[in-house]
Formats: structure tokens, sequence, C-alpha cells
């Protein structure tokens, strides 16, 4: 069973690999002159750990003029439904092509019960795609070290890329597309609509829900940016934030010079708490999935051809006549010698 | 467990009242047939008979509504690994992997049928000349059909459901198919169940007869038996069929005669018989088509009916 997923799906882990790779390059030539621009604008030194950024605004300033420009950050968010849509590649296919194809009938009747087939299955493409996060997210967050040191990991934009959650957004929509492959039977439409749902979900849990995963923290304003001519403030390019600690997430700014915001030493509690949210949809899925999968047997019909169609006639090209036999009782044995010498006589013409 | 019948030996396959409803719909139903070791059996339906149904729950594909279904005397849950080793199936249109070579199709069947013979497989397609690195996309439909059979018959499973094997075949093709079949059920001491809406290419190969018409069986036996025990009798328009010498399965009018397909033995066409009536030996396909224009095949196509159909009318003429 390991041989023949590995087999199914060679296809697509080359692609994925193929993507890993462009985007390791691509790092690497980004991340490297990033690396470089950091050291030269000057905040390599002690200012930017012991003042949180006030000391050294110039460099500051010229580091998040060239990589955290608003083309720059568009082009991240857009990014960001790349897992959705490696997820729903992947999974959409998964039983949807089986269906689509009617190879189910030939894969589920070999001496493995479709259940522990889909299982192995499963499991397998999992593992590989959470190898293929766990890569892709170490190579992004090597590539964004640099930046994370100004910025914090919390806010948007970067909290999606770090840490554990690209992997749960890849593995949820792996399952619903998986899910959405047996019930649909169809891989397009089955990716289609699982990607739909996962956005949903993606983009609810991230403005709605993120912001709440654990109490906000409302405090005062830092003293520098009370002065009116400093504009600091919330979100990325604010260094540092108006708590006056880089890598807070101000979440707003309120009268009386008070800020609500996410500390930023929440990073990894809200990692743990939004992958397991993705976890535990992707678990579900695939669990719905096997579920019916199982039972699909005792409930419904897999394919168009256990519907009632109308009534057709008997194709039939024979004409009559011919000879009959009528000489009583004739075993099955003696049924097969009947064809056999048939063919004989035949051959002797 | 096992179940033996009359002359002591057990059937490969026996199904027993089963049924299958979908919805409210039951696509096969009271299904009792018994199929002989060694036999070759045809089940012949019109699209939409049940056919396909009834074959899904036999290898198990399927969980049957009612009944079950018990191969070589042993009754197992649909879809377990006991149950799925004991059929090779070659489904309609032959389904195959489009991106894997001939050669991928057998480790996939190593891989998953723990009594997989290797020897068989390549041996059968090398004597077929299909390549074993070509893929699967690139063959023809004849070669299709022919690595699926081969897959099914590697499996080394005593019973072989095959359904509509020949269907999608160039006559050529379906002809060098059955020979197969009929070549490896002589060579192995297989069974074979082959589903057929196409009459005529059964004929020469099978010796026991299914006729499935809306989801009921109208007839089953040995195919011998059951021509020697029909007649096409040609009589006056006017005979009634309660005077025929025997019971009328289906009747054609024309101007001046009838043409009945009439369920009779010789003595009591001797006995009943006129003289000017003229009695002829059936054919394969007259028979089959005779019982499924039978007014009691043709009403049950609604499912309304066919779900309150009760058991005795539903009862084929089994022999």
């Amino acid at each position: 069973m390991i041989w023949v997923s590995w087999r199914q799906h060679r296809g697509q882990a080359i692609a994925c690999l193929a993507l890993l790779a462009a985007l390791a390059v691509y790092a690497v030539i980004e991340g490297s002159s990033m690396r470089t621009a950091f050291s030269n604008d000057g905040l390599v030194g002690t200012c930017l750990a012991r003042t949180q950024g006030t000391g050294c605004e110039n460099g500051v300033g010229a580091f998040m003029g060239e990589f955290g420009s608003a083309v720059n950050i568009a082009f991240w968010s857009v990014c960001l439904i790349i897992p959705g849509l490696i997820g729903v590649l992947v999974g959409g296919s998964l039983i949807a092509r089986e269906l689509e194809y009617g190879t189910w009938r030939l894969a589920w009747s070999q001496t493995v019960p479709r259940t522990r087939w889909l299982a192995v299955k499963l499991a397998l493409v999992t593992g590989g795609l959470i190898v293929l996060g766990a890569a892709i997210t170490a190579v992004i967050m090597w590539y964004r070290a640099p930046m994370d040191r100004l910025t914090g990991r919390l806010q948007h934009n970067i909290f999606d890329y770090e840490g554990l959650v690209p992997t749960a957004y890849i593995l949820c929509a792996f399952g619903f597309a998986v899910l959405a492959g047996l019930l649909i039977r169809r891989s397009i439409p089955a990716m289609v609509a699982a990607f739909v749902p996962w956005l949903a979900i993606r983009l609810v849990v991230e403005f709605v829900l993120r912001p709440r995963f654990l109490a906000p923290v409302t405090g005062p304003m830092s003293a520098r940016c009370q002065q009116p001519s400093v504009g600091c403030g919330s979100g990325i390019s604010s260094v540092p934030q108006a708590t006056g600690h880089i890598g807070d997430w101000v979440l707003s700014m309120n009268p009386g010079n008070l800020v609500t915001y996410q500390p930023a030493d929440r990073f990894w509690p809200f990692q743990c708490i939004e992958a397991g949210i993705f976890v535990a949809l992707t678990a579900t899925a695939l669990g719905a999935t096997i579920w019916l999968l199982h039972r699909r047997a005792a409930w419904t019909a897999l394919s168009p051809a256990h519907r009632a169609r109308p009534r057709a006639g008997l194709r039939s090209g024979r004409p009559r006549g011919g000879a009959v036999g009528g000489d009583g009782a004739v075993s099955p044995r003696r049924g097969r010698s009947r064809w056999l010498s048939r063919r004989d006589e035949s051959e002797r013409d | 467990m096992a179940e033996h019948n009359a002359e002591g030996s057990v059937p490969a396959l026996r199904t027993d009242r089963l049924g299958r409803r979908y919805g409210r719909m039951w696509a096969l139903r009271d299904c009792t047939i018994e199929v002989p070791a060694g036999a070759v059996a045809a089940l012949v339906g019109p699209n939409g008979a049940g056919k396909t149904t009834l074959l899904e729950m036999i290898i198990g594909l399927l969980e049957p509504t009612e009944g079950q279904v018990a191969v070589f005397g042993e009754t197992s849950r649909a879809g377990t690994a006991q149950a799925l080793a004991r059929v090779g199936y070659v489904a309609q249109d032959h389904p195959l992997y489009r991106d894997f070579t001939v050669a991928d199709m057998f480790h996939l069947g190593r891989a998953m049928n723990p009594r997989w013979d290797q020897q068989v497989a390549a041996a059968r397609v090398d004597a077929l000349g299909i390549p074993l690195r070509r893929k699967v996309r690139h063959l023809s439909g004849g070669q299709r059909a022919q690595v699926s059979l081969t897959m099914a018959l590697a499996k080394r499973a005593p019973l072989l459901v095959l359904d509509e094997p020949v269907s999608s075949l160039d006559p050529v093709a379906r002809l060098e198919f059955m020979r197969d079949v009929m070549a490896s059920a002589a060579d192995a001491d297989l069974t074979f169940l082959i589903s057929s809406h196409v009459v005529s290419e059964l004929e020469r190969f099978c010796d026991w007869l299914i006729v499935l018409a809306s989801g009921h069986v109208q007839l089953a036996g040995p195919a011998d038996d059951l021509l020697a025990v029909h007649r096409l009798l040609t009589v006056p328009r006017a005979v009634p069929d309660a005077e025929l010498p025997g019971t009328a399965i289906h009747r054609t009018d024309s101007d001046r005669h009838s043409t009945v397909l009439v369920r009779t033995d010789p003595v009591q066409l001797a006995v009943q018989g006129h003289a000017g009536w003229q009695a002829d030996p059936v054919s394969f396909e007259e028979l089959v088509m005779g019982y499924l224009q039978r007014p009691s095949a043709a009403t049950t196509g609604n499912p309304a009916p066919a779900a309150q159909r009760p058991a005795a009318s539903a009862k084929a003429v089994t022999r």
C-alpha cells in the first residue's frame, strides 16, 4: 500500500519539491540582501535591543522603506492563499479522482479493505504535507529573521508565515478537499468547494478570533509616541509599536493615551491555539471522510451506475436460428466441453 | 457455515434473498441464485436491471440491504479482507490507472493482494504481446480489458466476477477476450460470473444462465436445461394461452398466427400438442428476450410497485 500511495502521489511530491526549491532560491537571494542591508543600516548593534528602536530611527526607516513597502506587504498578503492552494490541490484528487475515473472499483476490490486503503494513503500524504509545511516555514522564517527583529512576529502577515500555523493551514485545506472529493466525486469542484470555506474560516480566525485568543492588555502609550511629532502607532511599519516595545501587537489606540494590545511574548501560545484550531478541523474532516467511506457501502451508491435508469432494450445482433442443445441435463463441465468442441469444429473447417 | 446443495458440493456462489435499496427504491430484491463451482455463468439483463448492484454486493463493494452472499459456502461482511480475497473482479470499462505502466499495475496488484501470482500476470501479458513498460493510457481497449482480466486472474481468487467485460470491445476483441476467459476457466478450475446486456455474445461461452430484469431474477439454471424445456410454438391466433402445452412466457401476435414462447417438456408437448402447431427449439437469445418481455418483468419497471411487490410473485422461474 505504501508503494501504491507513493506511485499515485509521486507527481504531486515532485511538484511540491520544485515549489520548495524555487522558494528556497528566492529566500536565499532576498534573505542575503536583507541581511546585508540590516547590518549596513546599523541595526546589528546594541541600539535595537536596548532602546527598542528609538536610538536608530534612521536605520529602521531605511530598512523598512526597502523591505516593508506597501508592495511587499501586498505581495505577502496574496501569498497567504498558497497553503490553501497546496492543500486543496493535493486533497481534491485523492478520492475524487478514483470516483471520477471509476478506478475505485479497481482499488477497493483488491484484498485491502477500503478504509485501510484510505487510512494508509491519508497517513502518508498527511506526513508528506507536514514535512513540506515545516520546510516551507523554516525557509520563510530564515528569510524573514532580520525583519522579525523589527516587527515582532505577532502581527498579521507575519504570524501567518511562522511557527506552526502554515502547516496547519495546509493540512486543513487538504482535509476539507479530501472530504469534498468524497462527497462531490469530482476533483476540480471539490477543490473549489474546499477552498472557499477554508478561506472563510482562515479570515474569521485571523481577524475575529485571533485578537481574542487571550484577553488583550490595555496600558499607557509610550512616552515617545505621545509626542505629536513622532508617528508611531500600530501596523507593521511602526517600530516600535505604540506600547514602546518591538513585537507587541497593537489592536487599538484609545482616548486618554491608552493602548489595547497583545504582548509580544504571546507568540507561541497564539501559534498553538491557532494551529490547534486548524488541526482539529483537519482531524474532523478526515475522520468524517473515513467514517463516510466505511459507511458508504451501507447508505448510498458510489457511482451513477447504481441510480435507476430508464429501461433500455436488450441489444442483440444475432440472427435467429442456430443449433439448440436439447438433450436434457447438462453439467457445467459438459457445457464447457460443448463450447470447446464447437471451437474444434470451427478450426477443422 | 458451508451449505451443500443436492449433489453435495459447495456452490461457488450462493445468494440468499439478496436485496439492495437506494432510498425508497429497490435496485434488486429477493435475489436467490446459485452458481456451481466450475461454471461459466451469464448474468443477462437490460441496463438498470440491477446487474451491477448484484455484482458489487457479491464482490463486497456494496453492502446488501437484506439477505446474504456466500462464496464457496462462506459468508462474511462486505468489504473485509476475507471477503475481498475470494473474488476477483473486472469492473465495467476496465478501470486502470492511466499514468501507470502495465508493470506498475502489476506492482499494485502484488502490493494489494497477498496471493498475487506475478508469474501468471507476466506470462499472460507476454503471450498477448502487451509490453510491460507501456503506459495504460497508450493501450487499446482490448489490451486494457486483457490487463484487467490478467489482474483478476493473478489475484488467484476462486470466483471471478466480470461486469460487462466485452461491451466496450470490437467483435474480434470480444471473441479473443471470451476465449481467454474460457481457457483460464478450464485450466485453473475457476468459476466465472459474467454480466452482459448483449445476449448473443455470451451464448457460446456460458453454461449457466441467470436472467435479471427490474431488480428480480426471471430465470436461472443450467443453460442447456433451460433451452431443453422451452419451445417456440406457432399457433393460430385464436388459441388462448391456457390451451397451450405448458406455461406461456411471452406471446407475439401477427395477423393469423401467434408465436409463443412456452415452458414445456417433450412429453407434455406430445400429449397436448396439436397437429397443425409448429414447435421449434429456442435459441439462447429468444429465451432471454422472451423472459425479459414477459408482462411481469415489464410491469415491475416502476419503482413503487416493485417495492411493494410480494415475494411470491417475484420468485423467478428457477430450476
